[in-house]
């Protein structure tokens, strides 16, 4: 329990588009802490597939995940894994 | 007091898929209609949410239908986007912030929807990234979906759609057509829409009569009475039909029908001529499923594989490893037959991945196939290795599409023996058997055959393209489309040349082209030397019957008297003639024959 922030960068080609963007809410779905994406200074629901499109992070952009709850440490852990696989694209 | 008669009026399309429907046209309108915007007061509230809620709810259930559908077809790129649909539907913030809105207005839930639709679309298109402004296309198709359940009102998606109704729409796309196959649509009329187009193959595999350049508003306008007739074979739309027109196409689907159920009877034949002339006789094929048709048909092999279809609606480039084990699936399953994969065939009227971006003026004469992929090697490489990776599965060929000098058949040669160099010194397996073929679809190309002859193991005949360059037409460009004849003595002269050039170093020439899957082109074809024929898989009965009725000697006989013909009309008219002698009752192409 409890709040983690940690910072990542996006290294698949085409950065934050809609397959990583679902891949990315569909590994939320199911989660039970609070999840925020900020990239240049614009915090979102990381849980909000629109919302992760509209972030238009390409590759290299810089984001900062913020996940606060129960399950806190094993989702940061599940999405850092995937940013850093670049979601098995 | 005379009542107004009601006059046939026949439209002229592009044909695209033949084959004949009589049904009633079901039009999808492009552009939105005003939504209706009320309030419904603090009562109506409750009401409205469930309405939201029930509307999402059945248009998720559409689309995990639809996604269960394209899992048979094995098309994991449109199983992806759909599956970017189902998360935009239960995207918590777009839902949370339209439940509050229609309760704090108290007004009706499809204008709030619309609202929040057009707030997304603004803030996707202020994005400076054009390619992530591009992604508010999926949200589009999202919104129409619901919003065709929340009016309840036909006409803006598929999802109404009644059985038999022939489709209407400005321009569809794959999904659509598998939905609209689901939905058991009988035709299909778009305004926009080419021979080439995904969709395009599509329906002619599923054999839906298809007919484009037809303007929806202007059908619309014309239309007194429900029935309308879809002619594939010609291109014509029959609006208003009167009782001699409707019995006489009642009379040929039964035609078309006892024919091509004499077709199904060829099973396992051989495609052999009465005087025992054997014919390769392959498929040409977009999907891996597909291969289940080619064992199905009895094929020879595959004939064509356009790999570029497999990625077709993907925003980036597959890796090697993704590519390579989806070449490996198809070698194993296809049992050692031979499978041609084409390699990346990209850019004229086929966009690709992130590489949309710069516009070219004249594209067909622009950066696309071959010279794609030599400017992008490594794209190229990653493809080239993972074919190589693949062919120890099976009996794998490579071949090039757009050649138009020897040079470039050089640097990719030389590429494919740099990345067979790389995978030896890595100790990858390969298949030292990997054979390269050449597309001959330009004119400079067919004009060396000879050289290339001599520098590759197969020729594979694209007639689509030789015919658009030869002639120097764009078939897809209405104002000229009639000229696009690949009967043109021009053409048939090349055919010629390729075939004898072919014969002189000793290596085999296929035609994978449309005309190889036109029966009455088949004589002329076999006659000039050709092969092998590959077609897709659903013309393969079609093709295999004027084989084992026809006389090769005959064939031959023909194609002498066709090569003394000045025009392309007299050309068309000898292979006519001669196919309707050889296959009276075929009435999809002899468009006179019907059983009385």
């Amino acid at each position: 329990m409890g709040k983690l922030v940690q910072k990542v960068q996006v290294k698949n080609m085409m950065g934050l588009h809609t397959r990583p963007a679902t891949k990315i809410v569909k590994l939320l779905q199911n989660c039970k802490s609070e999840v925020s994406f900020t990239c240049r200074q614009e915090t979102i629901n990381a849980k909000s597939i629109l919302s992760i499109l509209m972030l238009a992070a390409a590759r290299n952009s810089k984001i900062t995940i913020t996940v606060e709850g129960e399950d806190a440490a094993d989702v940061m852990k599940n999405l850092v894994a995937s940013f850093e696989n670049e979601f098995g694209e | 007091m005379k009542t107004c008669k009601i006059e046939e009026i026949r439209l002229k399309g592009t044909p695209i898929s033949r084959g004949v429907a009589i049904g009633t046209p079901f039009f999808i309108t492009a552009q939105e209609d005003v939504i209706p915007e009320f309030t419904v007061g603090l009562e109506g509230v409750e009401e409205e949410l469930l309405r939201y809620r029930r509307a999402l709810g059945r248009s998720f259930e559409d689309v995990l239908k639809l996604q269960g559908m394209l899992e048979k077809e094995d098309f994991s790129d449109g199983i992806s986007l759909l599956d970017a649909q189902l998360q935009m539907m239960r995207d918590p913030v777009m839902t949370t912030q339209i439940e509050a809105e229609i309760a704090s207005s108290q007004k009706n839930a499809e204008a709030i929807f619309q609202k929040h639709i057009f707030r997304y679309q603004k803030s996707f298109q202020s994005l400076q990234d054009p390619f992530f402004r591009e992604r508010f296309k999926d949200l589009q198709e999202v919104f129409k979906r619901i919003m065709s359940y929340l009016c309840a009102r036909e006409g803006t998606s598929l999802a109404h759609i009644p059985s038999h109704a022939i489709l209407i729409a400005h321009e569809l796309g794959v999904t659509d057509i598998v939905e609209a196959n689901m939905r058991g649509v009988i035709a299909i009329l778009t305004k926009s829409g080419s021979h080439t187009s995904h969709a395009a193959i599509m329906a002619k595999a599923k054999g839906i009569p298809f007919v484009s350049n037809i303007d929806p508003e202007q059908l619309k306008s014309l239309m007194q009475h429900s029935d309308v007739i879809v002619d594939g074979r010609t291109g014509e739309v029959i609006l208003n039909p009167g009782p001699d027109t409707l019995l006489k196409y009642r009379n040929i689907q039964k035609t078309v029908q006892l024919h091509s159920s004499s077709l199904k009877l060829l099973g396992g034949l051989k495609p052999e001529t009465v005087d025992g002339y054997a014919v390769r006789l392959s498929a040409n094929i977009a999907m891996p499923h597909e291969i289940d048709l080619v064992h199905q048909h009895h094929a020879y092999g595959v004939g064509l594989f356009r790999s570029e279809y497999l990625f077709s609606s993907r925003e980036t480039c597959p890796l090697e490893e993704e590519q390579f084990s989806v070449y490996q699936a198809m070698a194993l399953k296809m049992k050692e037959l031979p499978l041609v994969i084409r390699v990346f065939d990209l850019g004229g009227d086929k966009n690709f991945l992130g590489y949309t971006g710069e516009v070219e003026q004249n594209p067909s004469l622009g950066c696309r196939s071959i010279r794609f992929l030599l400017k992008e090697r490594e794209i190229f490489k990653a493809q080239l290795r993972a074919i190589l990776r693949a062919s120890v599965y099976g009996n794998i060929s490579i071949l090039l599409p757009l050649i138009s000098s020897l040079t470039e058949l050089l640097e990719a040669k030389a590429l494919i023996n740099e990345m067979k160099k790389e995978l030896s010194q890595n100790q990858i397996p390969f298949s030292n058997q990997v054979r390269v073929g050449c597309m001959i679809e330009v004119p400079a190309a067919a004009l060396i055959a000879d050289l290339l002859a001599q520098e590759c193991d197969f020729f594979s005949i694209g007639t689509n393209d030789l015919t658009q360059y030869t002639l120097a037409v764009d078939r897809n460009n209405q104002a000229v489309s009639f000229l696009h004849t690949p009967t043109h003595p021009s053409v048939i002269r090349l055919l010629k040349l390729i075939t004898k050039e072919a014969h002189n170093y000793g290596i085999p020439v296929s035609i994978c082209g449309e005309i190889a899957a036109d029966p009455r082109f088949t004589p002329l074809l076999l006659g000039l030397g050709i092969h092998e024929l590959s077609v897709s898989a659903c013309h393969i009965p079609a093709v295999k019957n004027v084989i084992r009725r026809m006389n090769f000697a005959e064939a031959k006989r023909l194609t002498q008297y066709v090569l003394t013909l000045k025009t392309s009309e007299e050309v068309l008219a000898a292979l006519s003639h001669q196919y309707l002698k050889i296959v009276p009752d075929d009435c999809l192409y002899n468009c006179e024959v019907t059983r009385s």
